[in-house]
């Protein structure tokens, strides 16, 4: 089995061990850091596949996540060495205030993660000062704002207004979601976007960073 | 003294019609975001009884009382965890106190909000002790039936069903939620329709059926499919198709025609238990009064 096979292998098991076992080989020398990163890569785009397809559900793409995110975590500090450029980015993520259901958000946020980008998730419930004020703080790429209700999608109308009140706005790229969200909405608001469910919201994400 | 005939006597006589939706009318009232629902049975108790008459009137036999979210496990995520029995007990109290002399009180259970691993961190346990709680409030209060629905995960569904079952003898009324991916119809956990079916036949609910996440039009197959899987009476509440926002309004796109006639071939395909989740007000029901054949 070559090394992408047993990455694929890992990932849509949800094999965290293997997962672990196979990012050692990085940092042991063994396999060359962006060669694993794009297995990996590989592997988890393939559960997002069967999950848009209807064979994945959300225990297994969790799963998946999870065994990519333990992965990327042996892997990230040798990134940060600057050896490799390989920085996808900060997100600040949550859901907003008056909402608790934060299922599809930690959803997005394990697949970001998984993929490489350095996520703060703020749970759920979050006031929209909150989301601006992390954002600043690590200096984010990217601001992800989840309501699952038609009455809570205006706190994210609210976040984008109070970032432009603040001159902030082209500061963040400003992603929202939910199962209410449309088109329409995204574009009475301003916002940079939105994505059908996890798997295209990272398709989306790196799409407005030019990654 | 109430001599009205048991529930599921009514079931396998006619068509029984339950309630319209409770949230998205709650939010038309002005239910804040944020706010648990159950609070209103509090709040504004008036409301509450006032959505009830309002279903009762349009010819529902039974309506759900207003404790979806009531939950301890789902109080406490709105920081209201102590109030379980006082929200309970209210909401029965109140529909109970308005209920014509032979309709029916059903306590409603919804999902906790919480998830086993890997999604999540709770236990069944967890879910067992959660329902069991919620559970024994309703009864004793003095529901006629437990309505458990919109269940996402089936696990958590048996294990409500199983707690409803250990302390009372009351029927339970079991509804999953389904999306329709590419493969057909499935929970969000990935549950197929026969496993939830048999699962929950097993676990002691009377009736099995389904509820919200699709609209009435995509309801007719999935009902066509639990009934070649059971031979128990079977539930459908439909929402009014998926809301979509206009000016800033919550807008359900299935009219009340088209509801009632996706309703009718869902009693065609085998339901004996009709009626409507988000979207679906009093109008709904009245339009539906007429499929109750008696």
């Amino acid at each position: 089995m070559t090394f992408s096979d047993e990455c694929k292998k890992a990932i849509l098991d949800g094999n965290i061990e293997l997962a672990e076992n196979l990012a050692r080989k990085v940092v042991n020398g063994k396999m060359e850091v962006n060669e694993a990163i794009d297995s990996f890569s590989l592997a988890i785009r393939e559960a997002g596949d069967l999950f848009e397809e209807g064979e994945f559900f959300l225990p297994e793409l969790m799963r998946s996540a999870e065994a990519m995110k333990a992965a990327m975590t042996i892997i990230h500090p040798l990134l940060q060495e600057g050896k490799e450029e390989r920085f996808l980015g900060k997100v600040v993520i949550g859901t907003i205030e008056g909402d608790i259901h934060d299922i599809g958000k930690t959803l997005v946020a394990s697949m970001l993660s998984a993929e490489g980008f350095e996520v703060f998730d703020l749970g759920a419930d979050v006031p929209v000062e909150s989301f601006i004020e992390k954002a600043i703080e690590v200096n984010a790429n990217l601001i992800c704002i989840s309501a699952l209700l038609t009455t809570t999608m205006v706190g994210q109308k609210r976040l984008i207004d109070l970032l432009k009140e603040r001159g902030l706005r082209d500061k963040f790229k400003v992603l929202i979601g939910g199962a209410p969200i449309s088109k329409t909405w995204v574009e009475e608001i301003g916002a940079d976007g939105s994505a059908e469910n996890a798997v295209s919201a990272v398709k989306l994400a790196k799409k407005v960073l030019e990654i | 003294m109430n001599t009205k005939k048991p529930i599921l006597s009514l079931v396998k006589e006619r068509i029984v019609l339950l309630d319209g939706a409770m949230g998205s009318v709650l939010i038309d009232l002005g239910l804040e975001p944020g706010t648990p629902p159950e609070s209103w049975n509090v709040t504004y108790p008036e409301k509450i009884q006032g959505i009830h008459l309002g279903y009762f009137n349009a010819g529902s036999d039974a309506v759900l009382t207003n404790t979806f979210g009531g939950s301890g496990m789902k109080l406490a995520a709105h920081k209201h965890g102590n109030n379980v029995e006082k929200y309970n007990k209210k909401a029965v109290e109140l529909a109970k106190a308005i209920c014509p002399e032979n309709c029916y009180v059903a306590g409603d259970m919804g999902p906790s909000g919480a998830f086993l691993p890997p999604v999540g961190k709770v236990t069944v346990d967890d879910f067992y002790n959660n329902y069991l709680e919620q559970a024994g409030y309703l009864a004793d209060a003095g529901i006629d039936f437990f309505f458990i629905e919109t269940m996402v995960d089936l696990k958590e569904a048996e294990a409500a069903v199983k707690a409803a079952k250990s302390i009372s003898n009351k029927p339970i009324f079991a509804s999953i939620t389904y999306q329709l991916t590419k493969r057909g119809y499935f929970t969000i956990m990935g549950d197929t329709v026969p496993e939830c079916v048999k699962t929950l036949e097993k676990a002691g609910a009377n009736i099995i059926g389904a509820n919200c996440t699709i609209g009435s039009k995509e309801m007719v197959d999935l009902i066509a499919l639990i009934s070649t899987e059971t031979k128990r009476p079977i539930l459908a509440k439909p929402n009014a198709g998926k809301p979509i926002l206009q000016s800033g309004k919550t807008v359900y796109p299935t009219s009340v025609k088209d509801f009632t006639e996706d309703i009718s071939k869902i009693i065609d395909k085998g339901a004996n238990v009709v009626g409507g989740c988000c979207g679906a007000n009093p109008e709904y029901i009245v339009s539906m009064r007429k499929l109750r054949g008696d």
